[in-house]
C-alpha cells in the first residue's frame, strides 16, 4: 500500500532507510520509523507536559503532522532533531493554551532558583545510593517550568549538542546555555528542598 | 572577570560540557586553586552522571497502532480531497469554456454580429477566442487560489479521539 505523500519520490530514490522510504510514501516505513522513535518521542512529551493524556495526543499530532510536512525535511539532516522540533512547537502551542504564565517560569509550587554560595556541607546527592539519586532527579525535574525540563531532556536523555536543541526549539544558543543553567539551578534547589523536607521531625 | 564569584555560576555548564574552550579553560584554572569550588564541581558531576539515569517513560501499548491507523486515515483522506479538487478545477474549467462559447454565441444573435470595442469587433471569431480564454484562465487562477487556501485551513488539526 502507497501512501498519499506530498513529495517528489525521485528525489530520494537511493536511500533505503525507513525514513527516506516514508517520504517516498511507503507503509511499511512507516510502522519502522513510528516503532524506532516511539519511546523517544513519548518520553520527551511526558517529560515535557508530566500529563499521560496529552502527550498521547501530541504524540498522534505529532505523527500527522510529520506526514503532512515530510516534503520539507532535509534529507541528510538529523531526523530525530526534525522530529523533536515538530513535537516542540505542537508542545508550546498546548502549553500556551493551558498556562498563564510564562514557559520559563516555575509553576507556583516551585520557587525561583538561584545563584548562591554553597557551604561546604555535602550535597544531597551524596548521601543518596546511586540508584536513588536518578529517581530523585526525576521528581527534581518535575518542578521546574516546562522551557527548563525541555531542554534538561534533550541534553541528558537524548544525548543532542546544544547546537541541536536550539535547532529544536528555535532558539539562538545563547538562550540555550541560559535555560541550561537556570534548570540545573532550579533543580539543584529543587532536590534540596525536598532533602530538607525529608529530614524535618 | 574571572574571580570566583563569576566563575562559580559556571561550574553547572562546566560541568555539562557546555562551555567554549575559552570559557572551560577559565573554569578549569579556578577549580585547580579553589577547594570551594571544586566541591561544588564534584556536587554537579554527580546530578549530570543520575541525570541520563532518570526512569525513562514507556510509550502505552496500543499508541503506535492507533496513530499509525489515524496515519493512514488522514493519508486516505486527503488523496480523496485531492481527487475532489482535481475534479472541481476540470468542472470549473468546462465551466468556464460553456460561459464563453453561450456568450459568444449570444453576443452575436443580439449585436447582429458586430460588437465595437476600441476599434475592434470582439464578437468576430478569433478576438472573441482570445478574451474568452483570458477569461477563462482567470476563472482557473481565482479557483485554484479558493481552493490553496482550502487545503492550508485543512492543516489546522483537531485534537485527537481517543
Amino acid at each position: 500500500m502507497m501512501l498519499a505523500v506530498a513529495v517528489d519520490p525521485d528525489a530520494y530514490s537511493n536511500a533505503d532507510d525507513p525514513v527516506s522510504r516514508l517520504r517516498r510514501g511507503d507503509a511499511e516505513a512507516l510502522t519502522a520509523v513510528l516503532s524506532q522513535y516511539q519511546h523517544r518521542l513519548y518520553g520527551f512529551l511526558m517529560r515535557l507536559l508530566q500529563d499521560p493524556a496529552a502527550a498521547d495526543d501530541l504524540f498522534q499530532q505529532t505523527w500527522l503532522q510529520v506526514m503532512q510536512k515530510i516534503g520539507q525535511y532535509r534529507a541528510g539532516a538529523r531526523f530525530d532533531t526534525w522530529l523533536f522540533s515538530v513535537a516542540h512547537n505542537l508542545a508550546i502551542d498546548y502549553l500556551r493554551r493551558e498556562r498563564n504564565r510564562s514557559l520559563d517560569e516555575a509553576d507556583e509550587s516551585g520557587e525561583t532558583p538561584a545563584v548562591r554560595l554553597r557551604s561546604s556541607d555535602p550535597g544531597p546527592l551524596e548521601e543518596l545510593l546511586e540508584s536513588e539519586r536518578a529517581a530523585i532527579l526525576a521528581e527534581g525535574v518535575r518542578e521546574l517550568p516546562p522551557m527548563h525540563r525541555e531542554v534538561l531532556s534533550l541534553r541528558f536523555e537524548e544525548d543532542m549538542k546544544l547546537e541541536e536543541i536550539a535547532e529544536v526549539a528555535a532558539v539562538p544558543l545563547s538562550t540555550v546555555k541560559s535555560r541550561l543553567q537556570r534548570a540545573l539551578l532550579g533543580l539543584r534547589d529543587a532536590v534540596e528542598r525536598r532533602s530538607q523536607r525529608g529530614k524535618r521531625p | 572577570m574571572t574571580g570566583h564569584d563569576a566563575i562559580q555560576p559556571m561550574l553547572p555548564l562546566y560541568a555539562a560540557g557546555a562551555l567554549d574552550e575559552a570559557e572551560g579553560g577559565r573554569v578549569a584554572e579556578h577549580v585547580r586553586t579553589c577547594e570551594m569550588c571544586r566541591r561544588e564541581l564534584a556536587d554537579w558531576n554527580l546530578y549530570l552522571q543520575a541525570l541520563p539515569e532518570m526512569p525513562p517513560f514507556q510509550a502505552p501499548a496500543g499508541l503506535v497502532e492507533h496513530t499509525r491507523a489515524r496515519m493512514i486515515e488522514q493519508s486516505r483522506a486527503s488523496a480523496a480531497a485531492r481527487r475532489s479538487e482535481a475534479v472541481l478545477l476540470g468542472a470549473l474549467t468546462v465551466f468556464g469554456w460553456i460561459v464563453s462559447v453561450a456568450a459568444w454565441t449570444l453576443v452575436r444573435v443580439l449585436a447582429r454580429g458586430s460588437l465595437q470595442v476600441f476599434g475592434a469587433n470582439l464578437a468576430a471569431g478569433m478576438n472573441w477566442y482570445l478574451v474568452s480564454t483570458a477569461m477563462v484562465w482567470m476563472t482557473a487562477a481565482a479557483a485554484a487560489a479558493v481552493l490553496a487556501k482550502q487545503i492550508e485551513a485543512r492543516r489546522v488539526y483537531e485534537p485527537a479521539s481517543r
